[in-house]
């Protein structure tokens, strides 16, 4: 209607040029009121909402120490001058003719501002939606300000107090007090109402109000009662309009719901709609809405669209992408029958049982995990700095769970030892394994590697003396996992002193990502669209880890380089979490280098220089009989390398270890070396003192070496060392 | 009966728990207890298992747990356990993992864990394992900070803690860290001094502490002390709660200040405390 007077008048009384141009003239308020009064409205906006940004980041004295958060402050800022028009508010008070060149080069420059992507508006919006919403509903014992006040107002605060107190006390008083008589009539539901309206997380009363209810189902009509629980509904409602996040107020709707004679599931839906409209993340009202779900059969592809249309609003939000990944799973599940690598050795038949509850399958189909990377592709290129996405496209990202197998049996004359090693920690106490050599079962007993471990994938048991000790006998030795209904058989021919059988880490495609090779031209172009986004983004962390795996994915040794300067620019980029960056790069080193290790087919590990903070798959280096881990940052060996139980020579030169916690019952371990560490105290070189075959060890250049005395203390706590240099 | 054990617990870790009324605070949580076995939150008020947890955590740190019908208390529990192993936080019968934690927390510290059916209550808590390693409130409920802290102490007491995806839960973790130094609970929220607790708990139990940066933690948490009162609010500037207060102080435990006892990250009570009773939750290394 604006728009239809103001052409009118300008038509009627103005009609020069292309309008821009006027003159003074009385009608001149006609046509420009209208723009000052919405130039004005947009300003009182503008300015609410710097106020609540201000009082948002005030009070919490959130530390910038980055510059580039000022930076995006700064820009957000300037991004709304132009969005809200405020700019005009400098002009509008001045007669147009003013200074038309400033007023035009100003106007330009801010008005390129809002040109930038929609996303960057979105993002806006949706930050100062945020500031409201977290500003409206605070939890109890959550974001109340520290208000300082004066003695005065103070002393009014506390009488205020102490009266509501006052009035609380002798309701709550009355209550249990009426409670106590057993009465159950509404004068009970009309004073726990009041209480419960004031603190909903008073537990006691709710329980009250259910007592009271459950005996009115017993005295009332079932119409009657279908009409008490539609009161309790709307008294709920009301209580979570103020207060969200009330569990006890969740639970007791739900309880209401289950006890109704005719619950109305489509309003509850709604109500969750329209909490969830408010407050997209809250978890209550997710977990009350999948409890509705269930309770009325909405079937599960219509929640998968819930999840579309809720992502397609706001792709920054975690609660959905959460929930897509439980419902894919139901959906379009992995197929039964999966795509297996052509095995390199005859693998042992398996009749795993069905899935038990916690190894159960989490995957989705190949044909919707191709969906879904487009999905997320999309998200993470409108914000890529929502992290949101980023999770979701890792766990797409991930592995299938391994099977539950036994990965290895090692057998050795000497000792007459036998290493059992699963695909996962175990308990084989608790397994029911048992071993048959020579179709004769043995009574073994079975110790864990690590010792202190109750699951570990490393089991270990000695034979009764002179069962294998003859090296001019062959024996035949099986294993049998009779809880997985699996086993393995190990030949130990004559004239050998050792023997194993087992999957390499290469046949069981350990370090793969679980896409078909046919699809893996899907992760290159994956790939190629990260490296885009980076592009553009070049600091963005979520973008450098993710194409990291997506290396990994696609060929782990090939992309070794690349995978290393984009853990060093990552580190640069997040450094709070440089040490989670290192751990994980080393992780990723050693099984870049177990890989080569048996493409090659050898039992020596080695890798140094390559910045190692924490030693990890050790199960997959029971085989290994010399370890060369120089010029690293390791700080100890961990317990986990008792694993190793054919490791004859370890070098960790030039490392900082201090714990050798790790170097314990190793049968094997001959030579040992230490050069240039952090061991200062003799009690950290004790775990040596296990390993029977020890005669030679290098301290030198560790703090321990300079004391006094050291070496008679060594030779009495390691007599087998022969060669000691120090 | 919750904030007895807030407050008294910060008291013992300051090495000031003389300072209390004893005998007070243990005649006020035997009228606590009700003929089931259950603790109410406070006197004339229903037991609940929240409550439970909290009396027993507090007597046993004044070493009284005789004070109350132990015999009651475990049955009382085990009552509790549902048939799926979950169990119900009172006799109304809200499921919960924080319930599944009371209950193992509650019945370690008494020694009587063997009480409930263990490996059902451990396939429950695992059935609320999520897609980024993380646990919620039921299955299928939203990972949270609170809830992993819950479900990776009861792993620990349970000594299943090599069923958690340490490295992708700990990478979720980690990632609560903002520039303010402080953490949240879930991404895209606010820091809170309670969550660094959970958060930092969590990642002490399953071994990765050390990938947050403890210097910028140490000094939100510091800037979350009022200097006023001496007590910690949930960020800078905000009300003091002992709530607050113990978690804040918990955390600069466990970032190792010198100044407070050594905490566990399990039972946030005093590492002594946990080593009297001669209780082991497992950690990850
Ligand atoms: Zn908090």
């Amino acid at each position: 209607m604006f728009i239809l007077l103001w052409i009118g008048s300008r038509l009627r009384f103005e009609d020069t040029e292309c309008w821009d141009i006027n003159e003074e003239s009385p009608y001149w308020w006609i046509i420009k009121g209208p723009i000052v009064v919405s130039i004005g409205v947009n300003f009182l906006l503008f300015m609410n909402i710097i106020r609540i940004l201000v009082q948002k980041l005030n009070p919490r004295l959130i530390h910038f120490n980055n510059s580039s958060h000022y930076r995006r402050l700064t820009k957000s800022t300037l991004l709304l001058i132009p969005l809200f028009g405020t700019h005009y508010m400098v002009f509008n008070f001045l007669p147009d003719y003013f200074n038309v060149s400033l007023r035009l080069c100003i106007e330009l420059c801010l008005g390129s501002f809002q040109r930038s992507r929609a996303s960057t508006r979105y993002r806006l919006t949706k930050q100062y939606g945020a500031a409201y919403l977290t500003i409206c509903h605070l939890p109890a014992m959550h974001g109340r300000v520290k208000l300082k006040s004066t003695a005065q107002q103070e002393e009014e605060k506390k009488k205020e107090r102490e009266k509501k107190l006052k009035v609380y006390v002798a309701t709550r008083d009355a209550c249990f007090s009426k409670r106590k008589e057993g009465a159950m009539d509404d004068e009970a539901l009309q004073l726990t109402q009041q209480l419960l309206s004031a603190n909903p997380d008073f537990a006691t009363l709710w329980n009250y109000r259910r007592e009271i209810l459950m005996h009115l189902e017993t005295v009332k009509e079932e119409g009657e009662v279908q009409k008490q629980y539609d009161a309790e509904l709307a008294f709920l409602e009301t209580c979570l309009r103020v207060n969200p996040k009330s569990y006890g107020c969740w639970y007791h709707r739900g309880w209401v719901c289950g006890r109704q004679p005719r619950p109305n599931w489509s309003r509850e839906l709604s109500l969750c709609d329209e909490c969830l409209a408010l407050d997209d993340r809250n978890f209550h009202c997710w977990d009350y809405r999948r409890m509705v779900v269930k309770a009325s059969g909405v079937p599960v592809d219509q929640e998968l669209q819930f999840t579309d249309r809720l992502i397609g609003s706001n792709f920054s939000n975690y609660s959905s992408w959460h929930y897509r990944s439980t419902l894919l799973p139901l959906l379009h599940p992995e197929s039964p029958e999966p795509p297996a690598p052509t095995p390199a050795c005859a693998h042992p038949p398996t009749n795993s049982p069905p899935n038990s509850p916690h190894t159960h399958s989490h995957r989705v189909c190949e044909e919707q995990l191709l969906k879904e990377y487009e999905l997320v592709q999309n998200a993470f290129f409108t914000d890529p700095n929502d992290q949101s996405a980023w999770f979701y496209y890792r766990w797409l990202l991930g592995r299938a769970e391994r099977e539950e197998m036994i990965s290895c049996v090692y057998m050795s004359r000497e000792g007459e030892r036998v290493v059992v090693a699963f695909s996962r920690p175990v308990n084989a106490q608790a397994v029911g394994l048992m071993l048959v050599l020579d179709g004769q079962l043995q009574r073994v007993k079975w110790r864990s590697a690590p010792p202190s471990a109750r699951h570990t994938p490393v089991w270990i048991c000695e034979l009764p003396p002179g069962t294998i000790s003859d090296i001019n006998n062959e024996h035949n030795l099986t294993v049998h996992w009779t809880e997985k209904h699996t086993q393995r058989e190990c030949a130990l021919y004559t004239g050998r002193a050792e023997s194993w059988c087992r999957d390499s880490a290469t046949d069981q495609e350990l370090f793969r990502s679980e896409l078909s090779v046919e699809k893996t031209s899907v992760l290159q172009s994956e790939l190629q669209s990260c490296n885009q986004l980076l592009e553009l983004e070049p600091e963005n962390k979520w973008c450098l880890l993710t194409i990291v795996l997506l290396m990994r994915a696609l060929d782990p040794l090939g992309y070794e380089k690349e995978t290393l300067t984009h853990f060093q620019k990552l580190k640069e980029v997040d450094s709070m979490r440089t040490n989670y960056y290192s751990d994980l790069c080393s992780k990723f080193m050693i099984e870049n280098t177990i890989l080569k290790m048996e493409y090659a087919e050898v039992r020596v590990f080695s890798i140094s220089e390559k910045n190692l903070t924490t030693l990890c798959h050790l199960d997959q280096l029971l085989l290994v009989t010399h370890m060369n881990l120089c010029t690293n940052q390791l700080s100890r060996i961990p317990p986990q390398f008792s694993m190793l139980q054919c490791l004859e020579v370890l070098e960790v030169d030039d490392n900082v270890i201090e714990s050798l916690e790790g170097l314990h019952n190793l049968p094997k371990l001959e030579e040992v070396s230490l050069k240039n560490n952090q061991i200062s105290k003799f009690s950290q070189l004790r775990p040596l003192a296990s390993c029977p075959k020890l005669t030679r060890l290098d301290i030198r250049g560790n703090p321990i070496a300079r004391t006094d005395n050291i070496a008679a203390e060594l030779a009495e706590l390691l007599p087998s060392v022969t060669d000691l240099m120090l | 009966m919750s904030g007895i054990y807030w407050g008294l617990t910060v008291m013992d870790l300051m090495g000031q728990l003389h300072r209390m009324n004893r005998a007070e605070i243990t005649e006020f949580i035997k009228s606590c207890q009700h003929e089931c076995g259950g603790i109410s939150a406070s006197i004339g008020h229903d037991p609940h298992l929240l409550y439970t947890l909290s009396a027993v955590q507090i007597l046993s740190l004044y070493d009284d747990l005789s004070a109350i019908n132990v015999d009651k208390v475990v049955e009382y529990v085990k009552g509790l356990q549902q048939e799926n192993g979950s169990f119900a936080g009172d006799k109304w019968g809200e499921i919960d993992t924080r319930f599944s934690f009371c209950a193992v927390a509650t019945l370690a510290l008494l020694g009587k864990l063997d009480a409930i059916n263990v490996d059902k209550a451990v396939e429950f808590v695992l059935s609320c394992m999520n897609f980024d390693g993380g646990f919620g409130c039921r299955p299928g409920s939203e990972s949270h900070a609170g809830q992993i802290y819950c479900c990776t102490g009861f792993l620990s007491i349970t000594g299943q803690l090599h069923q958690v995806n340490a490295d992708l839960l700990g990478w979720w973790l980690c990632e609560r860290q903002l520039p303010s130094g402080g953490l949240n609970g879930r991404p895209e929220k606010l820091p809170d001094v309670c969550y660094s607790w959970w958060v930092l708990a969590s990642l002490k139990i399953i071994g990765r502490i050390h990938w947050i940066d403890k210097t910028k933690l140490s000094t939100f948490i510091l800037a979350c002390q009022d200097e006023e009162t001496g007590g910690f609010a949930d960020r800078p500037g905000d009300m003091v709660d002992p709530f607050h207060t113990l978690f804040g102080v918990a955390g600069l435990s466990l970032l190792g200040d010198e100044q407070v006892k050594a905490v566990n990250p399990v039972f946030c009570m005093p590492e002594e405390v946990i080593q009297r009773l001669r209780l082991h939750p497992e950690l990850l290394s």
